[in-house]
């Protein structure tokens, strides 16, 4: 195979570009032997048919996921969080797995049992990412079932939540409360008809079926209608009016004003009006409750952590749970995993990744004796740490517990219910003077011109456009890659006037590095010499150099890595060294923060060293001015210095630099007190304080199965530089709603006029509460599509 | 014409029967999960051992 060969080739199994030199194996391409393996495994199992469902639909095994070690899963703490039920010796269990994607990932998951006899019958839920599966656990622990599941790239995501425990999304009731609210209100039409029509009431058919409406109107007052009954009551008590007192109202006047009308024989009643009402309202709230439900904004610092690391005891390795760590203990770490107290390094060389914590990618060495603190993940050998302070009194918990015990962003009021305010008040003055004008002119009117107004004046399509505006925008948003909690963060999103980044992680790509050479210029043959031996090493740095340096590699030999220092070795005939500068032979002059240098020593001469820093990620600096152009924009880092690349793009703005957690909450409080309104884009847990103290925290993420700290929306990497049109997107939804709320009054305006002159029939009751709500919903999706529509070809 | 009475009897009561299978479904989770169903579906075949092109 040629090296040089220029055309893309992508990997069979996981669809990545594949590098220069890649894996061929079964005339096919792979990326790295780990997809090798899936495949082969698969191949083995005839389940290859996984390829031909979607195209390249491969989980490529990603470290970042925590994973921790398999034998773990067999302690009974950890089994018990997993395992639904066990019974002689056959197991369910439910597991997270977050990497499920596509309709292949279904197939394959629901095959185990081709893949491990053991399995009886797995059973995936896409929505919840969830992965339910029953197997013969005397034949296969749980340990083995979690192996086999990571060989094929699936490895559950183990944290202390208990699996499916916190079910999110549409309540259950909700659609029981619509179906019932659809079965009422079809009946209720369908009986009122002789009524529609004026039909002789011969054979006496309107009034056996008047019965029949009224003993349907019973669970939509007692049943459909109690969510906003408790809701108006909460109202009530707490001395704020909301949206749903005058719903309330209209439900109450509407029921006691047509069962009035029935038994006193004045006319059919608003039954199918009512029925009507309920129907569409809680299409509303279901159309509100709509979340994804696989994404999980809350989250407890306990779900970034293991729950049980290996603690050492002489010769015995024991597991132990994080929680029952004391000082002094002694743990061990391997590769990838998480140091889940602060500790200090007793055997072994520490290369501590922070990106859980400040989303700042490059390891850090540490050696014996050296603190490392909780969150960081040992990249490399296993290392031997003594707990410096338990669990409970690290910094990182601290952090955490100061961030939750916070004063708590600002309040902001809905719209809506300064809206129901007015509106309420205006409702009850209306029908106060109408109460007063009938009064004087004919008392028996009093009582049905007054329920009259209260019916028509029931905001059913201003409660509907709100609902479905902001609905709306969350579905548009989220297939563009924002995902937000819930419909109130499009409101907040409009009202920002203040948009604050965080630097490392979120403004700079995790992975993607910049790597520039300062020294004597080399030659291609010095870079396939320098590539050759970086391969050797496990080093991260050594795999970014391998990553960036694009020349042909060749065999290295005597290969010797000195922890700590370096790597050696002959290539081609030269002897060659990476690593530090005493390693090298070179000096090390003064170090810039956030940049990591590996020296290069050939032939026994130090001929300089490559620069390693993080890369902004592409597009940004377009859509940062973009967004200067209507609102403040600021920049909170913990580093020293920022890339002038960015520094150019926030020219004028705020640049805070060597900003700890605390420092990033309290500017953003102190903007708050100035009266901003504040959107904050973050990623690593450093951020957490003051994303939660934000009016609008986003948190930012590589993969789907990262961990994210609380939020109100999680956005993909990728679409960070969209945020202008999220935010202009948001601004039009609420102006939408505005408008929307605008043509609502007009329809309650005309009905309460009709009302109040005392014209009301229950026909065109009938007619105008469904017309509407039915015109609202129509108009709001209708302007929420060309909103979006509009602002994506700008 | 009396007929009618009997006739809406028995539609309200299929009607109830349905309104009942509804909120059955929604209580055994038919719900829960619209995507992973409509795909099963499709994978019931078994596939072709080894021959993949």
């Amino acid at each position: 195979m040629d090296p040089r060969t220029l055309t893309t080739v992508t990997c069979y199994h996981c669809g990545d570009t594949c590098a220069e030199e890649h894996r061929t194996h079964d005339g096919k391409d792979f990326c790295c032997h780990g997809c090798e393996v899936v495949y082969d495994l698969l191949n083995e199992a005839g389940l290859c048919d996984y390829y031909d469902l979607e195209r390249q639909p491969g989980v490529k095994r990603d470290a970042s996921v925590d994973e921790q070690r398999a034998d773990l899963f067999d302690i009974e703490e950890v089994r018990s969080r997993l395992v639904d039920f066990s019974e002689q010796g056959i197991t369910r269990v439910r597991f997270n797995v977050p990497q499920m994607h596509c309709s292949s990932c279904i197939w394959l998951l629901e095959n185990l049992h081709r893949i491990e006899p053991s399995v009886i019958r797995s059973r995936v839920s896409f929505a919840d990412k969830e992965l339910s599966i029953t197997f013969r656990e005397e034949k296969l622990p749980l340990s083995g079932l979690v192996r086999l599941l990571r060989r094929i790239g699936y490895g559950p995501q183990l944290t202390n939540a208990r699996a499916g425990s916190r079910r999110t999304g549409v309540p259950y009731m909700l659609y029981i409360r619509l179906g019932v609210a659809g079965f009422v209100f079809g009946n209720t039409m369908l009986l009122s008809f002789p009524e529609y029509l004026g039909a002789d009431d011969e054979a006496g058919l309107r009034s056996g079926f008047q019965w029949l409406i009224v003993l349907f109107s019973f669970p939509v007052v007692f049943f459909l209608s109690t969510d906003f009954f408790r809701s108006a009551w909460a109202g009530i008590r707490s001395r704020t009016v909301n949206i749903d007192i005058p719903i309330a109202l209209g439900i109450v006047a509407l029921w006691s004003r047509s069962l009035w009308d029935v038994f006193t024989g004045h006319g059919p009643g608003y039954f199918d009006s009512l029925a009507g009402l309920l129907f569409f309202l809680l299409i509303g709230r279901w159309y509100q409750a709509y979340t994804y439900r696989a994404l999980r904004f809350d989250r407890d610092l306990e779900d970034f952590l293991p729950l049980v690391v290996i603690r050492k005891r002489g010769q015995v390795e024991e597991p132990i749970k994080v929680g029952h760590l004391q000082t002094g203990d002694h743990i061990l770490i391997r590769d990838q995993e998480l140091v889940p107290v602060d500790a200090i390094l007793r055997e072994g060389t520490a290369h501590i990744d922070n990106s859980f914590i400040t989303g700042e990618p490059l390891a850090v060495r540490k050696n014996v004796g050296d603190t490392i603190k909780a969150g960081g993940r040992q990249r490399g050998a296993a290392i031997e740490l003594e707990v410096l302070r338990p669990f409970a009194e690290s910094r990182l918990k601290q952090l955490w517990a100061e961030q939750a015990a916070g004063e708590g962003r600002p309040p902001m009021p809905r719209m809506i219910d300064a809206l129901a305010r007015r509106f309420t008040l205006a409702v009850l003055l209306i029908s106060a003077g109408a109460a007063l004008y009938w009064w004087g002119h004919d008392s028996s009117q009093v009582w049905p011109v007054v329920t009259a107004v209260l019916i028509v004046a029931c905001p059913c399509a201003l409660a509907l456009s709100m609902p479905f505006a902001y609905g709306h925008t969350i579905r548009l948003m989220g297939r563009r890659g924002l995902f937000l909690r819930d419909a109130e963060v499009v409101e907040r999103m409009a009202q920002v006037d203040t948009v604050v980044f965080d630097k490392t992680g979120t403004l700079t790509a995790r992975e993607a590095h910049e790597m520039r050479w300062v020294g004597t210029a080399l030659s291609g043959q010095d870079r396939t010499v320098l590539r050759s031996l970086a391969r050797n090493s496990l080093h991260p740095l050594s795999a970014v150099l391998y990553k960036e340096l694009k020349d042909p590699v060749l065999d290295a030999m005597n290969v010797e890595e000195q922890a700590g220092a370096g790597i050696m070795g002959v290539v081609d005939g030269r002897p060659v060294r990476l690593g530090s500068a005493a390693f090298c032979g070179g000096t090390e002059r003064s170090r810039v923060a956030g940049e990591a240098r590996v020296h290069v020593a050939m032939d026994g001469v130090h001929r300089g060293h490559f620069a390693i820093a993080k890369r902004p990620r592409t597009g940004m600096a377009g859509a940062i001015a973009h967004l200067r152009g209507k609102l403040r924009v600021a920049l909170l880092t913990g580093d020293a210095r920022v890339d002038p690349e960015l520094l150019a793009a926030f020219d004028g703005a705020t640049v805070r630099t060597e900003c700890g957690p605390t420092d990033k909450s309290r500017s953003v409080r102190e903007d708050q007190a100035r009266g901003h309104r504040v959107l904050m884009v973050g990623d690593g847990l450093n951020d957490a304080g003051a994303l939660a103290q934000s009016d609008v925290g986003i948190t930012i993420t590589e993969t789907s199965a990262a961990l994210t700290p609380a939020s109100d929306a999680i956005m993909d990497a990728g679409a960070l530089q969209q945020l202008p049109h999220f935010l202009h997107l948001a601004r039009k939804a609420r102006r939408i709603v505005v408008a929307s709320l605008c043509i609502s009054l007009c329809y309650n305006i005309v009905g309460v006029s009709v009302a109040a002159a005392g014209h009301m029939t229950p026909l065109i009751a009938a007619i105008l509460m469904p017309l509407s709500s039915v015109s609202v919903v129509g108009f709001v999706t209708l302007a929420t599509w060309i909103a979006d529509r509009g602002s994506r070809t700008k | 014409m009396s007929i009618i009475f009997v006739l809406i009897t028995v539609s309200t009561l299929v009607a109830g029967v349905f309104l009942a299978a509804f909120i059955w479904a929604v209580r055994k989770g038919q719900f829960d999960d619209d995507r992973s169903p409509a795909v099963r579906i499709l994978h019931d075949s078994l596939p072709t051992r080894n021959e993949h092109p």
